[in-house]
């Protein structure tokens, strides 16, 4: 009897011993990983953001943090200011940049990384233009000539120096010269080594059809150390059940549970104000009507943006200022021209005109909702809307080519820099080039003041003075309204403080998930 | 007593009918614009509540239900057409045509529909006549099948030949003895497309691939299932239940409602 007992009490003891590990948080780091913080990221993937490769990903933000990761530019942002990335220093003296790069940096196949490759991307770049193009293409290319001073040190030479020729130069990506000098059309190039690259991740995985991914840590990385071994983006059908079930790392807070997650001690938080905006397109020579002043300004006093914010954003975010800049931010010009909800004001304005538009639009939840709030509204002045959806991709190629009278597009990163965005919508030499959402500004219509100042304001270097101009540029585009700003949105991205906590962000970009400085060992 | 099933079925349906119609009629709010504040619990103002802009669900199931039937009857009556005459042709003319229609009906039956559903839906664009002729062009095979079936099992019969030796003419003997024996059968095969279609509807408009702002229960389902955290807030409730308890219940009755008619046809 006593050994039957002790027997079960044995058994007893293995179960609890059994079930407490089965039970453990799934998603504590082991200890296997040795050198790396954890064993893997986890993020929300099921969206194709193309190859990661310079000519072969998808426009938009994610699509470009992906080839981030595995190619390598010269410098890169942290919260406060440039940092060292493939470069270990850098000096400017009049139109001259001078970058040094690391010792002993390798691309993914072993092979050296020099200034050579430097030199060679810059050549490279200028015959075809990658899709995150920060040198600029044909007569606006800012590279003037280069000079290789040795294996680590290149001096290169711009056209103007401008406010932004630093960031411009540190931020395209290097590209392997023993590759890609045999490549002669990049854009269709799908070779066995179309993703070796000089980045901290390598690509070990990706299925464009499920939107999968996977980063390995590449340990030929001189500058600091990975904080994953493995990056992954997997598909998930509900990013908040997946991010409770351990199945992802970070996800965005839904506004409706953020008391829950906030008062959770375990959960960590990044916030992104007024980070994401929506804003609405007219493709004026398919419209020419809307080139009438009145009747733009019909559209915006019809439009009940105050109920975008409160219904589509849950109350996560702020009307859009007319002058484009969100509120709360830097360059942000609170004398620009409103248009508060005035349905009547707008059919004055209409004097009984009638149209009828089709909107294009993203199959995105928020952008339909967006729509169909937009195609009430303007029922009520007597324009006539059909909407049309596509996914993202389709929408944003649909827009770069014209194909639309009235588009809603959405995109993130209004929040902190306008200087990266106000001239590629509103000047009419930049504007619609490059395929990123940032870059859609209104076709077939034109404005010499606001181009003349968009263009100047990049060779301005005194900071206050730049900024009065930015100003002045929200004035005249609340005035003129060549696109129609909807709403800004504020966002949470959430994670578990136990299991990783670098999530980061840069002075010029709220996603912390998209910023590679996430990644590495602090 | 004989037809008591029928009875029940007939009387529930035309009961819902009845009450999706009060909710496109006499209902006061819009299944358009919004009526309420977002996401209302249902109340008495809202009986089932509201969406997160704020539109009343009753409203937009009702309007979804007229338009879930209308394309269920236009699919219907394109498969009862095409499936008719094509199934009958093929049945009665025999030889090259039953081989040419019955190579059509077995590449129809064969293909994986929901994928080439889906590609179809993404090339022609988001227009209902577009779901219309998807669903109809899948629809039509075990329709036509069925009436090769059956026209070739009464074209033996001793009366049609009797009525072809006597120099009934091909009208003469389709329109006076084939007709009256298969449009019962067609009409039930018929009534069945219809709740298969509104099945179909449904799963093309939560996919996204019907008209983005048209009232139907897959575009709510979609919408509500794509509400960030929505299983982890109370809105699942009335929200996401109540367009797919409609489309439980709709398509259950029209199926039992199908089967019970064919069991009558047959005794």
């Amino acid at each position: 009897m006593k050994n039957i007992k002790r027997f079960f009490s044995l058994m007893l003891v293995m179960c609890i011993l059994i079930t407490s590990v089965a039970c453990g948080n799934t998603t504590e780091p082991t200890k296997q990983t040795g050198t790396y913080k954890v064993p893997t990221l986890k993020l929300e993937g099921g969206t194709d953001f193309g190859t990661p490769n310079p000519y072969l990903h998808a426009s938009r933000g994610p699509g470009n943090a992906k080839m981030n990761l595995v190619f390598a530019s010269m410098l890169e942002k942290n919260a406060e200011k440039d940092v060292q990335w493939l470069a270990k220093e850098w000096s400017f003296k009049d139109n001259e940049y001078t970058f040094t790069l690391f010792e002993n940096l390798k691309f993914h196949d072993g092979k050296p990384l020099t200034t050579e490759d430097v030199a060679f991307s810059i050549d490279y770049y200028k015959n075809y233009p990658p899709i995150s193009n920060s040198l600029g293409s044909g007569d606006k290319f800012i590279v003037d000539k280069y000079e290789i001073v040795d294996k680590q040190t290149i001096k290169i030479y711009v056209n103007n120096v401008n406010a932004n020729t630093l960031n411009s130069l540190g931020s395209f990506v290097i590209i392997p010269k023993h590759i890609w000098e045999k490549v002669t059309d990049p854009y269709k190039y799908k070779g066995e080594d179309y993703l070796v690259g000089s980045g901290a991740y390598k690509c070990t995985q990706y299925d464009g059809a499920t939107g999968s991914y996977e980063f390995t840590a590449f340990d030929g990385w001189v500058n600091g150390k990975q904080a994953a071994e493995r990056i992954l983006f997997v598909p998930v059908s509900d990013s908040i059940l997946a991010f409770e079930n351990g199945e992802i790392d970070i996800t965005k807070m839904p506004p409706d549970l953020k008391d829950k997650y906030m008062s959770d001690e375990n959960i960590g938080y990044i916030e992104k104000t007024n980070d994401m905006g929506y804003k609405m397109l007219i493709n004026y020579e398919k419209c020419p009507g809307f080139l009438d002043i009145n009747l733009r300004k019909a559209i915006y006093y019809a439009l009940d943006r105050q109920s975008v914010v409160d219904k589509v954003f849950r109350k996560m975010g702020s009307v859009g200022s007319a002058g484009y800049v969100p509120q709360d931010t830097l360059f942000y010009n609170p004398d620009v021209t409103k248009y508060e909800y005035n349905p009547q004001k707008a059919k004055e304005l209409m004097k009984d005109k009638k149209y009828s538009v089709t909107i294009l639009t993203s199959d995105s939840a928020k952008d339909l909702n967006i729509a169909e709030i937009v195609k009430n509204n303007l029922a009520e002045i007597n324009i006539d809307v059909k909407v049309v959806s596509y996914d993202s991709a389709t929408r944003d190629s649909m827009v770069n080519k014209g194909e639309y009278e009235f588009a809603i597009v959405g995109n993130g990163g209004w929040g902190n820099n306008p200087p990266n965005y106000m001239r590629t919508i509103f000047s009419d030499v930049a504007k619609n080039k490059g395929g990123n959402p940032h870059n859609m500004g209104a076709i077939g219509y034109k404005n010499d003041e606001i181009t003349d100042l968009c263009e100047k304001q990049v060779f301005e270097t005194d900071f206050e003075k730049r900024k009065q101009m930015f100003k002045n540029i929200q004035k005249l585009v609340s005035d003129e309204i060549p696109l129609f700003v909807i709403a800004n949105e504020s966002s949470y991205s959430m994670y578990r403080i136990n299991y990783f906590d670098g999530w980061t962000k840069t002075y010029a970009y709220s996603q912390a998930e998209q910023n590679r400085l996430s990644f590495m060992e602090k | 007593m004989k037809y008591r099933k029928i009875t029940i079925l007939v009387v529930c349906f035309i009961s819902l009918c009845c009450i999706f119609l009060y909710g496109v009629t006499f209902y006061k709010y819009s299944s358009v614009l919004p009526s309420g504040s977002a996401l209302e619990k249902p109340n008495l103002l809202h009986i089932l509540g509201t969406d997160d802009l704020g539109v009343d669900i009753f409203a937009q199931i009702s309007r979804s239900f007229f338009h879930s039937m209308f394309i269920g009857l236009s699919c219907a009556f394109i498969t009862f057409i095409l499936g008719g005459v094509l199934g009958i042709s093929a049945g009665f003319v025999g030889g090259k045509v039953d081989i040419l229609i019955s190579f059509f009906i077995n590449i129809a039956l064969s293909i994986p529909q929901l994928p080439v559903m889906i590609v179809l839906g993404a090339f022609l664009g988001q227009r209902t006549s577009n779901v219309i002729l998807i669903i109809s062009a899948f629809s039509w095979g075990s329709i036509a099948k069925i009436m090769r079936a059956k026209t070739i099992s009464i074209c033996d019969k001793p009366f049609i030949k009797l009525a072809k030796s006597y120099g009934g003419t091909n009208f003469y003997i389709i329109y006076n003895h084939l007709l009256r024996q298969l449009l019962p059968l067609l009409s039930v095969n018929a009534i069945a497309v219809i709740g298969s279609a509104i099945i179909q509807e449904s799963s093309l408009a939560y996919l996204g691939l019907s008209d983005p702002l048209a009232r139907s229960w897959g575009l709510m389902i979609s919408k509500a299932t794509r509400f960030n955290g929505i299983f982890f807030t109370e809105f699942w409730k009335w929200w996401l239940m109540s367009p797919l308890v409609s489309l439980v219940i709709c398509t259950v009755l029209l199926r039992l409602l199908s089967k019970e008619l064919q069991q009558i046809l047959q005794n």
